[in-house]
């Protein structure tokens, strides 16, 4: 099934990474100007779900990371948010909480409980159901 | 609340159908029995036990002009059973399965009934007046696991199935000398038995219901049929696809709670789902076609239309009323034959034995006008 229609071949994998990495930078400088939420909606916008590649969907990893570690307020963070991002963002913070490590299953599981209280279980359903877009 | 009647019948309940008057209901006590009860003045009795199969009985369906059931099992068999004097007389039909039949359907004329199966197979079987019995053709093609639900066209001849694999498919099953070659239907003058019309990919994940709504036909002179076909995931979401054809348009509705297992059309424009909530959940198509959640049937208080992201969930954690503890697993109409809308339907839960009857005549307001 890999390189069928929609989804991005070995070589698409450079260009998505180059994205990645100006999506990166202009995440640091919104989050040097105190503005965490429009850097995790940045981080999150154009996630490559279609690829089958480990090396992208790592590399907006990290970046949906930074952007995550850096917010305070999540309230305010999930009512800026779309609700199509939602999804997404579960999806993530699933990623987060399997990398074991303490701050940032700390952080995931506070941004976890508030998105539950929102978006549902059907959410958490859909991010444990769909083993194609993956993240 | 809308829930008429509540009985529990059983320790658990595999699939239910009503009579055509509505006033017997046949079941499946999750063992290789049907059990028929009939209702008099307040309470229920058991007229009947039908015992054939040898193992679960997983689907059931009761033609509602020719009075007869079909029952299919995981024994790999089916039977169809006739009402003679009083007592109900089974008749074998040999699918050719090699796995549990799953689920059944009597097609709207009621010369033919589709199961579906675990051997990724669909099998039709209609009548044969010669032999006086029942054949099994079987579309054997295409599905790639097994066949969950099945659902007929009112044309009486396309069949929409889902599957575990994650696909809504559509085929056509015009058999000779069954179906009569009627060119105001619509179908195309060259579909064969088993062709398959359409296939969804909708879902990643196993989908369970589908229905066609109620108007089958919209506009005879098209080559293909515009309808409004439904089917849902197990991953939360329903999938409602209009205009079945060579391009047909779908939309997706995620919503918040635990996935639906069955779905009933009450209207051109409304849709009842029930499943792992334990509460019919109801969905309705706004005046451009697009459809959306809008409530549970059991609320406690009255909810805005606008039902997305609110803290409903906390409401649904505390059992609003327990109608149904557990997973409701199929929802039947219960409406008088040729009306067009559903006002009753029933639905049954697997592990509390219990079937529910509810009606929606009070309700019109709280739904809104869609209804």
């Amino acid at each position: 099934m890999a390189g069928a229609g929609g989804f991005v071949e070995a070589d698409n994998a450079e260009a998505i990474i180059a994205r990645i990495e100006t999506k990166s930078s202009k995440i640091e400088s919104l989050l040097k100007q105190y503005k965490p939420v429009e850097a995790l909606k940045t981080a999150l916008e154009g996630s490559p779900p279609k690829t089958l590649d480990e090396r992208c969907k790592s590399a907006n990893w990290i970046v949906v990371h930074r952007a995550l570690m850096a917010i305070k307020d999540i309230e305010g963070m999930l009512n800026a948010l779309d609700v199509e991002y939602y999804d997404i963002l579960m999806k993530y913070l699933y990623r987060g909480l399997s990398t074991g490590d303490r701050p940032t299953c700390d952080q995931c599981l506070k941004i976890h409980e508030k998105l539950t209280d929102r978006a549902g279980l059907g959410c958490i359903l859909r991010c444990l159901t769909d083993t194609i877009n993956t993240v | 609340m809308a829930v008429v009647d509540v009985h529990r019948f059983a320790e658990s309940i595999t699939c239910h159908a009503w009579s055509p008057d509505h006033s017997m209901f046949a079941f499946c006590p999750n063992n290789n029995e049907v059990h028929i009860y009939k209702s008099s003045q307040d309470h229920w009795e058991m007229l009947h036990v039908l015992e054939k199969h040898d193992q679960i009985v997983s689907g059931i369906d009761w033609s509602s002009k020719s009075n007869k059931i079909v029952t299919v099992s995981h024994d790999r068999n089916s039977y169809v059973w006739s009402l003679e004097g009083g007592e109900w007389v089974p008749t074998l039909v040999i699918l050719r399965l090699n796995r549990a039949a799953l689920c059944v359907q009597w097609s709207p004329k009621e010369n033919k009934f589709a199961v579906g199966s675990g051997a990724k197979t669909v099998c039709i079987c209609y009548y044969e007046q010669e032999n006086n019995w029942w054949v099994s053709k079987l579309i054997r093609k295409r599905h790639e696991s097994s066949v969950t639900n099945v659902a007929w066209h009112p044309n009486n001849v396309l069949l929409a199935t889902t599957s575990t694999d994650g696909k809504c498919r559509v085929f056509s099953t015009f058999i000779k000398g069954v179906d009569t070659k009627d060119s105001k239907a619509g179908s195309p003058a060259e579909s064969k038995f088993g062709e398959q019309i359409l296939q969804l990919d909708l879902s990643y994940s196993w989908a369970f219901g589908v229905k066609w709504s109620p108007n089958g036909f919209y506009n005879t002179l098209s080559h293909f049929l515009r309808i409004c076909n439904l089917c849902i995931g197990h991953s939360s979401m329903i999938y409602f696809v209009d205009d079945v054809g060579p391009s047909p348009l779908a939309q997706s509705v995620a919503f918040r709670d635990l996935p639906l297992r069955d779905v009933l059309f009450i209207s051109e424009k409304m849709v009842i789902g029930v499943g792992y909530d334990s509460n019919p959940m109801i969905f309705a198509a706004d005046d451009t076609g697009i459809w959306s959640f809008i409530k549970y049937i059991g609320e406690k208080k009255a909810e805005s239309s606008s039902a997305s992201y609110s803290s409903q969930f906390s409401e649904a954690f505390t059992k609003f009323y327990g109608v149904h503890d557990n997973c409701i697993n199929s929802i039947v109409s219960l409406s008088k034959a040729g009306s067009p809308k559903v006002m009753r339907f029933s639905t049954s839960v697997r592990l509390d034995g219990k079937i529910a009857i509810w009606d929606l005549g009070n309700m019109q307001e709280e739904i809104g006008h869609q209804f």
